[in-house]
């Protein structure tokens, strides 16, 4: 992630260390030390402040960044609104931790979650290689003239934050050539065109104002997909809004996020050896979500176990009300059930999800979901 | 820009993020409608000390040229702009006219509704 940052060169980085994120601004620091990026890197005294900085910072015209995790995105909570109602294209690191309360630093997706209606893309990463090419591919994104809105870049905490593997990263000049500069309408610095920003917004402004950035963040799908197409022509890896893992003809499927698809591709191979037709849709890009094309590749599917790594209390998990929702319009939509797991860093393994797949068998079978929503390995249950 | 300058503006015409593109428009502004009470500024008593003026948020008080009773020329208040003035009452409590409290050079009427 440091790395894909370097080759990005923003103007502007401000963050405040958290576990697990640290790392990343720990490593890009060194960067800015050995003056291998122009980067201004403030170091500022809480996260607020540094959201509050990149907003600033974006708004005079510069590429703003900043990495965070759990307590720290929670404590950016206001300033998350303004970037992005300010139509801002900041961009952040965010390496998925659990929320307190009970201290906890292990993955969850609690902290992003609880973050998706604040406007931002949201991407997620199954792997490191995955968190650089998101991140090699936010500014495009975030920049374009249709979309102009902040963007998250997630991965799990430890799991991946932590963890060695042998990735491609790509060389600086074909970094730079693909993200391009970044192009400003008005800039806070520019005293010969005065504005202003942030002003008040009633009842006589307000709605017409949220219309645009829903509209934006629709745009920002196909967006996607274009920055996506170019990434795949330039370095050679394919991405789309979300990854299909043997689901062509798959009767059993699962939807996750993030790096237990590694668990669950896993799984899916074994039991296809079987002549199992299992299959994973691995989510990658949740805000803006992608119900089209979800309902489009999970219309012939028998069965879907959504798992959420959050709870939403008194609710369904989010990804959950979402997949639901997508298939909620096809003539005979898939029976649906929802597993909650891994929250506060609860492992979770191979062997789980192939008792999945049997649930799902039985339940296909026998016509019926016996639960709806469940958590997987809590003692007591 | 048209008459049309005040006509509320779709979506699509907004310049994004709530963003102002112009400097200077709070003069377009009417908070003259917020006014329940209206500062009545009586020349007779005024010492043109600006306290008014400086005071005042909305700049309501208008100036002139004029000049001291020495004859050195001088800025003047003029009138109140009631478009601008939205009754806070602030340049009557701080004029030192008002303070002294044998006669008063703003007084504060209840606006007739
Ligand atoms: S009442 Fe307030 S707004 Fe009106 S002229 Fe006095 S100071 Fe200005
Ligand atoms: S503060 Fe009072 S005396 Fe001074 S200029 Fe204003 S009205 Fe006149």
């Amino acid at each position: 992630m440091a790395e894909a940052m370097r080759q990005i060169n923003p103007e502007v980085v401000a963050a405040f260390p958290i576990t697990p994120s640290t790392q990343v601004i720990e490593d890009f620091a060194k960067f800015v030390a050995d003056a291998r990026v122009d980067t201004e890197l403030v170091t500022v005294e809480s996260e607020h402040s540094a959201m509050s900085a990149c907003i600033g910072a974006s708004l005079s015209g510069a590429r703003a960044m900043t990495a965070t995790s759990s307590q720290g995105l929670a404590l950016m909570w206001e300033m998350l609104y303004i970037a992005s109602s300010m139509r801002q294209p900041i961009m952040m690191t965010l390496v998925n931790r659990a929320l307190a309360g009970g201290i906890n630093i292990h993955c969850d997706h609690g902290d992003s979650m609880g973050a998706r209606d604040a406007g931002w893309i949201q991407i997620y990463s199954e792997n490191n290689q995955e968190a650089y090419d998101n991140m090699v591919m936010a500014p495009a994104i975030a920049e374009n003239a249709g979309v102009r809105l902040p963007i998250m870049v997630c991965q799990d905490g430890f799991i991946i934050s932590h963890s060695i593997e042998t990735m491609q990263i790509e060389d600086d000049e074909g970094v730079r050539s693909f993200i391009g500069e970044r192009l400003t309408e008005h800039s806070l610095l520019d005293t010969d065109n005065p504005a202003s920003w942030g002003a008040l917004d009633l009842a006589d402004y307000y709605i017409e104002h949220k219309r645009a950035q829903i509209d934006a963040m629709a745009n920002a799908k196909t967006v996607i997909q274009e920055v996506s197409e170019r990434f795949n022509e330039q370095f050679g890896r394919k991405y789309e809004l979300f990854e299909s893992y043997r689901l062509e003809d798959a009767e059993r499927v699962i939807v996750a996020i993030s790096s237990v698809s590694g668990e669950i591709k896993q799984t899916i191979d074994t039991l296809r050896e079987k002549g199992e037709k299992v299959g994973l849709l691995k989510i990658r890009v949740f805000r803006p979500f992608p119900y089209d094309e979800i309902r489009e590749a999970l219309k012939n599917a028998g069965i879907v176990a959504v798992l959420d790594r959050s709870a939403s209390f008194g609710a369904y998990g989010p990804l959950f009300g979402e997949i639901r929702t997508a298939l909620a319009d096809l003539e005979n939509p898939p029976m649906t059930y929802n597993r909650t797991f891994g929250l506060g860093g609860r492992e979770t393994f191979p062997s789980d999800i192939a008792d999945i797949f049997a649930e799902s068998e039985r339940y296909l079978q026998g016509g019926k979901i016996e639960k709806v929503s469940d958590i997987l390995n809590v003692r007591g249950d | 820009m048209s008459d049309n300058k005040y006509k509320l503006k779709d979506w699509q015409d907004l310049p994004k993020g709530g963003v102002i593109p112009e400097g200077g428009n709070a003069a377009d502004y009417e908070t003259g409608t917020w006014r329940t009470k209206r500062p009545v500024w009586k020349e007779e008593n005024c010492i043109h000390c600006m306290t008014c003026w400086t005071f005042c948020p909305e700049e309501a008080y208008k100036l002139r040229d004029g000049e001291t009773k020495s004859g050195k020329p001088r800025k003047e208040i003029k009138e109140v702009d009631y478009y601008h003035c939205k009754g806070c009452g602030l340049c009557a409590k701080e004029c030192p006219i008002n303070k002294k409290g044998d006669k008063t050079a703003i007084d504060m009427h209840h606006e007739e509704t």
